[in-house]
């Protein structure tokens, strides 16, 4: 193992030694803006292998790659439109964005699920390391796992088995960094919505209301129910809400709710995914069922739900971002309601506007 | 305290755990989750999680009982949740639990999740307690205050009417661009900001009741921040300090609640649980409102005991266990998704 101090050594000099070690498979200790990284050559099966023993416990834990730019990002991932936002704001800097991995690098560094995390560090010294070697280079914490975060070359060695130091072939030492948080992790892979695209929904053809108040909502709510009432008795409904967040998709339920003389208060359902009320009406007692698909991906998520066996007789089952789970749920039919904003306090509902 | 070993189960929502406990230390809690899989990442991969439950179930009991280093001999019951939660996801454990106590002819107690998080602040402490204690539970799923007249015994307070605390902060982030959930983010971000930048509402002030309410601020975030990208594209600088604004109007809407139930309400000591309590933030902001007060803060020992996990279900159950409340028909139990404590 060699040891170089950075702050004494000529730069190119570094570049250049640190650059062939890489390129040989070797294991380096480097600085960053936040802790000292351990870094090998993320394309090279070997040296990948030899980071995951030095790192010990990995239980399938991915790493994240080091690149100098998002040119040199996007031949190993996909750049998405909230990850380019992200980019633009925050790189290079402590935040690593993970996107959709395009199988390029070793195995062991992409997560199980395909993702891959991408870290553009603000650090002179090693934007230019990772230009010169024109690779991307792994870029985990140097500390064995779950030992001390390291801000000093010495924190991470009193941690590692004489075995574990035999792994590293380069230290660059800066001496002891100033105490940042180590990255901040930013998952750009799932694809819960700010907002319905409107571009997609046409908003005519139905009928449209006006609500000037949260309790003007929730007695519109109330009336359609009653304009429904039969076929709940007799079918059970399905109502469709859309939205961006915080429009007022649950105040919408809480009419319904209101209605069907519920006394519990009606909370969003986003973390459970489904809650479930009794109610009864005069003398009609049935459920409603509210449901949030903001979180759900796949059509898997979707069926594990089992929302048709929700549908009976009396039921009201109530589908927050209808628009989400739409193409799997198409044998469903019911009351589909679109809400936007017009102004702080009034809202403008678009009733069964397809 | 008894020194009974349980198991116990918890498999509320995305998380599968089982813990082994004795009163209220923790000698083992295995959380196998989406979020485990993917903790250098500190992300969950939202799912609907019954299946992952059955596949991990098995797996955490094995290792929860190695990790204690305790065999089936030793334990005296099984512990599982029955509420709230996600119903699918609550099925699992408690089929799970029933045939455990079947097949070790062992005493089922089944547990309120909620009251779990209450009582999570206890797990390894040592030190007496005095009652009137407040529980204040804070998650993704939950925002509550409980008063704890004794163990066992629970009065609801105040609640979220609409948001949990948590949710609001992983939407508004998502808003933000930063994934869901995005509270960890929100958090690591608002330390770089000025929580004084914008100035956000103080909602539910007309009300003499201690109920909290998130929804406006989630529309007074994605108004703002409508009304902001139009001037310019915000900057870094500008999302550290609306993280910061927004962590802090939430945080502030609950210690402004705090404070008017401590006028109202003698209360000794008030215990922080739930997966927001690990927020330094809101830690420090509780303190503060507790100072005029007298009043000490006790939060969970380890982020482990704030999430969703089954030692603090067995942490309950050791206390039900010498109270001898067991279910009497382990056949009839059934999985309870909106179990209220103390209303």
């Amino acid at each position: 193992m060699k040891t170089i101090n950075i702050t004494k050594a000529l730069e190119k000099k570094v570049v250049d030694a640190t650059v062939k070690i890489l390129q040989s498979g070797g294991l380096i200790i480097f600085p960053t803006e936040t802790i000292y990284g351990a870094g090998v050559d993320a394309t090279n099966q070997g040296a990948v292998d030899k980071l995951l023993t030095y790192k010990t416990r990995r239980e399938g834990k991915p790493l994240s790659i080091a690149v100098p730019d998002q040119k040199t990002a996007i031949k190993y991932v996909e750049i998405n439109e909230q990850a380019q936002k992200l980019y633009q704001r925050f790189l290079p800097g402590p935040v690593t964005v993970i996107s959709k991995g395009l199988g390029k690098v070793a195995c062991g560094v992409e997560s199980e699920f395909g993702t891959l995390g991408i870290r553009i560090p603000d650090h002179a010294l090693v934007l230019k390391i990772l230009k010169a070697f024109d690779k991307p280079m792994t870029a985990t914490s140097a500390n064995a796992s779950g030992k001390r975060r390291p801000y000093k070359i010495q924190d991470i060695f009193d941690n590692l088995s004489n075995k574990q130091k035999n792994l590293i072939d380069l230290v660059l030492d800066a001496g002891e960094l100033p105490k940042n948080d180590p990255s901040t992790i930013i998952d750009t892979t799932l694809s819960t919505p700010t907002t319905i695209r409107m571009g997609k929904i046409k908003t005519t053809g139905g009928k449209t209301l006006i609500s000037k108040s949260e309790s003007e909502t929730k007695k519109i709510a109330g009336m359609m129910m009653l304009k429904h009432w039969d076929e709940i008795k007799e079918k059970g409904l399905v109502v469709g809400l859309d939205g961006p967040l915080g429009v007022g998709k649950t105040i919408f339920t809480k009419g319904i709710g209101k209605f069907l003389k519920i006394s519990d208060t009606i909370t969003s359902p986003t973390y459970s995914y489904i809650e479930e009320y009794d109610y009864q009406r005069h003398g009609i007692s049935g459920k409603l069922y509210h449901i949030d698909l903001w979180k759900i991906e796949n059509e898997e998520e979707l069926k594990r739900l089992k929302i048709e066996k929700l549908i009976v007789p009396k039921n009201v089952v109530v589908i927050e971002w209808w628009n989400q789970g739409k193409k799997y749920l198409e044998k469903i039919t019911g009351l589909k309601i679109l809400i936007q904003e017009t102004n702080s306090h009034t809202r403008k509902l678009f009733i069964n506007y397809e | 305290m008894s020194n009974s070993l349980i198991l116990a189960i918890d498999t509320s929502c995305d998380d599968t755990s089982t813990a082994v406990t004795a009163g209220t230390k923790v000698l083992s809690n295995v959380i196998a989750s989406q979020t485990q899989l993917h903790a250098p990442y500190g992300g969950v991969f939202p799912t609907v999680a019954k299946q992952a439950h059955k596949e991990n179930i098995n797996q955490t009991i094995k290792v929860a009982l190695k990790r204690a280093k305790v065999s089936w001999e030793q334990i005296s019951a099984i512990a599982v949740t029955q509420g709230p939660g996600l119903a699918p996801a609550l099925e699992v454990g408690i089929a799970k639990a029933k045939e455990l106590a079947t097949q070790h002819k062992l005493p089922l107690i089944a547990i309120n999740h909620i009251e779990a998080h209450a009582l999570s602040p206890l797990a390894n402490s040592t030190t007496q307690h005095q009652f009137p204690v407040l529980a204040i539970v804070v998650s993704g799923g939950h925002t509550e205050f409980i008063k704890i007249t004794q163990i066992g015994e629970y009065k609801r307070l105040g609640f979220s009417i609409d948001d949990a605390a948590g949710e609001a902060l992983d939407k508004v982030g998502r808003m933000l661009d930063l994934g869901y959930p995005a509270g960890p983010v929100i958090e690591q971000f608002a330390k770089k900001g000025d929580s004084k930048k914008y100035s956000i509402p103080l909602p539910m002030t007309d009300r003499e009741d201690f109920n909290m309410s998130f929804s406006g601020l989630k529309t007074w975030a994605r108004n703002k921040l409508e009304q902001l990208e139009t001037q310019n594209p915000i900057d870094k600088q500008g999302i550290y300090d609306f993280t910061a604004s927004f962590q802090y109007g939430v945080f502030r809407h609950i210690c402004y609640k705090l404070n008017k139930l401590l006028k109202k309400h003698k209360i000794h000591e008030v215990w922080l649980g739930g997966g927001v309590a690990t927020n330094i933030t809101l830690r420090r902001m509780i303190r503060e409102t507790l100072k005029s007060y007298n009043i000490k803060l006790l939060t969970p020992y380890s982020k482990r005991l704030c999430m969703d996990n089954a030692a603090m279900i067995g942490i309950v159950a050791g206390f039900k266990f010498q109270r001898k409340q067991f279910v009497k028909n382990i056949e009839d139990l059934e999985r309870l998704p909106r179990w209220k404590v103390g209303s």
